[in-house]
């Protein structure tokens, strides 16, 4: 039986009277360049090998890399909203659905293009996100899990009410394409691939960037202590309803991508709470506040998702989030956790100064 | 010298307590004044009525000639109204030294200062009160005297025009204390402040403080000079079953 102890940075694995060390925090990921180049060429690889390494369907294969992209996609997002507005929030599949029904309907019945359907499913999402920002300063805790909670609750039934419009279970069919496919279908899902790797990447770098801004430190700080932020004169109700509003936005932006690359959208299927679940675990999986473990968490959920679907069927949903469950359990602090409790000061802005005596 | 603070007629209640029952007092720039009284007295309930933590009932707070009752917190620490809090509310898993670049940061004069400046102002702000060598500590990990530290060190980093200290020396040992009053002292000539000092205790406000107001029951029963108002009836009288005046 090997014995797995996990330590601090490193995991320990005892296996057959042999004892294996596996840094969880190794140096060379520092480099973010490595880390970076080998996120871009795993599609390639899994689009080269599938068939004849994995014995597997490459496009089974490249739909798990861009349903954890898609994770990535509204996790990142959501991350942030959860810092800027120092609230959890149990809705961020609506906007996602908010801006799917936005780019089917503009495309199916306006003919719109996919390059103008994109700032409409922004817009759209940010617009409805201002008019309830207020609930990010009124309701805190409990009631503020409820409210966002009913929003996507409400949205699946107005699908079915108005089933006319938003085609219930069956979507929204005849959305045009991202693109012109070529005609290899396995090619297309690899254009699609790095087509939400490059969304995924945008939204990690205006992240990444309002983070280390000013801003992103006021944040810290409303996310730590709302009273304490006004007492610094941080105008945390500024704050809170742009940073509520642009990350809805951003996560508004999955939908777009989901129905330009299904060719149809159907609310239902994503506003069912297994996928909020999914994009919960990423966010949490990641650590709290990381950005960068949403990358790591995101490929994690999706490939369990894919393998246990596969494996166990129906089943499968059970058994996804009893591993992840266990997962949280032992990465208390996600996987960025790992890497910052032994040097958590590198993540805080690092400021060196020289006390002249 | 002119008035900085002015307070009129102020009430808070909070459902049948009146916290802050029609208090009215003035501060003059510059001034060290103490507030004392009781437990439950309304100190704290003062300071957040005017740091806009709560909006008051009835009655008018003027700030330098404006009136402010009506600002929201925020507005008014940049106005220059900054507090510390009766029980140190820090970032605990920040260091010592983020907490306080975190607050320059915040604050209005932060706006201009590159990450670097900040930084090096937070080192200084923490030298002033001895921290210099727990600036890479979190600060959840610091001893109550560190942490009253702090909260002054973060509050002045703010660079106020008033400062309300609630309670700095609450769990401090004597010795702990007298070093505490002497930086309060030490801050208010360097930096040009006006302060208000909530101290439960009397005794040890009486050395730094030139007046004192005092509290009971939400009513404002004494004002004067320390020697003076110990002697009032009323004081003494508020302060009966209390150990130590
Ligand atoms: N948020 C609140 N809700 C309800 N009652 C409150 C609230 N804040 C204060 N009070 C009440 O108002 C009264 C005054 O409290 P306050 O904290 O201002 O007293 P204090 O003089 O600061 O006392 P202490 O010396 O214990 O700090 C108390 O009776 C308290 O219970
Ligand atoms: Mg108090």
């Amino acid at each position: 039986m090997p014995k797995i102890e996990p330590r601090r940075g490193k995991i320990v694995i005892h296996l057959l009277g042999r004892k294996y060390e596996w840094t969880v925090e190794p140096r060379y990921w520092r480099n973010p360049m490595i880390g970076l180049a080998l996120w871009l060429t795993l599609p390639l690889l899994i689009y080269a090998t599938a068939t004849s390494v994995f014995h597997y369907h490459p496009i089974a294969l490249l739909s798990t890399l861009i349903f954890a992209n898609l994770l990535i996609m509204m996790a990142v997002p959501f991350n942030l909203q959860v810092i800027g507005t120092g609230r959890l929030s149990f809705g961020p599949h609506f906007f996602l659905a908010v801006g799917g029904y936005t780019a089917a309907l503009l495309s199916r019945d306006y003919g719109v293009s996919p390059l103008l359907t994109l700032p409409a499913a922004f817009f759209m999402g940010a617009i409805i996100a201002l008019a309830i920002s207020p609930i990010t300063i009124i309701s805190r805790g409990v009631y503020y899990v409820l409210i966002t909670m009913l929003l996507p609750f409400i949205l699946g039934e107005i699908t079915y009410w108005r089933s006319d419009i938003f085609g219930a279970e069956t979507g929204i069919p005849n959305v045009e394409l991202l693109f012109h496919t070529t005609g290899n279908v396995t090619l297309d899902v690899l254009i699609f691939v790095y087509v939400s790797l490059a969304i995924a990447l945008v939204f990690l770098f205006f992240v990444d960037r309002t983070l280390r801004s000013r801003y992103g430190l006021m944040m810290g700080v409303i996310n730590e202590d709302e009273d304490v932020a006004l007492s610094y004169g941080i105008n945390v109700r500024w704050i809170k309803i742009v940073t509520f509003t642009l990350t809805s936005g951003a996560m508004a932006i999955s939908g777009w991508f989901l129905a330009h690359y299904q060719g149809s959208f159907s609310g239902p299927v994503w506003l069912m709470p297994s996928f909020l679940i999914m994009v919960l675990l990423t966010a949490t999986l990641a650590g709290k506040g990381a950005i960068y473990g949403v990358v790591v968490s995101a490929y994690i959920v999706a490939t369990l998702r894919e393998i246990t679907r596969v494996s166990l069927g129906e089943f499968s949903v059970v058994v996804l989030f009893l591993i992840l469950l266990t997962l949280l359990y032992f990465l208390r602090e996600g996987f960025w956790g790992l890497y910052r409790k032994r040097r958590y000061r590198e993540y805080e802005p690092s400021i060196r100064v020289r006390r002249k005596t | 010298m002119i008035e900085m603070l002015k307070v009129s007629n102020l009430t808070k209640r909070f459902g049948g307590i009146i916290a802050v029952n029609d208090v009215s007092f003035e501060i003059k720039k510059g001034e060290i004044v103490g507030l004392i009284g009781p437990n439950g007295a309304g100190k704290t309930t003062l300071v957040n009525l005017i740091s806009g933590f709560y909006s008051p009932d009835r009655g008018k707070i003027e700030f330098n000639g404006k009136n402010i009752t009506k600002m929201r917190m925020d507005e008014r620490a940049k106005l220059g109204i900054a507090r510390t809090f009766q029980n140190p509310r820090v970032i605990p898993n920040m260091t010592a030294h983020m907490n306080v670049l975190y607050a320059i940061l915040g604050s209005e004069h932060g706006k201009e200062l590159t990450m670097t400046e900040a930084g090096a102002e937070a080192i200084y702000y923490l030298d002033l009160f001895g921290l210099l060598k727990k600036r890479d500590v979190l600060a959840g990990d610091l001893a109550i005297y560190e942490l009253r530290l702090l909260e002054l060190a973060r509050a002045l980093a703010l660079r106020p025009k008033l400062l309300l200290v609630d309670e700095a020396m609450a769990g401090l040992n004597p010795a702990e204390a007298e070093a505490v009053s002497k930086l309060i002292n030490r801050i208010r000539n360097e930096f040009d402040l006006t302060i208000m000092w909530i101290e439960h205790v009397l005794k040890v406000i009486m050395r730094s403080a030139e007046r004192v107001l005092v509290m009971h029951y939400g009513r404002l029963i004494a004002d004067g000079k320390p020697e003076e108002v110990v002697k009032k009836p009323e004081v003494i009288e508020a302060y009966i079953g209390e150990e130590e005046v």
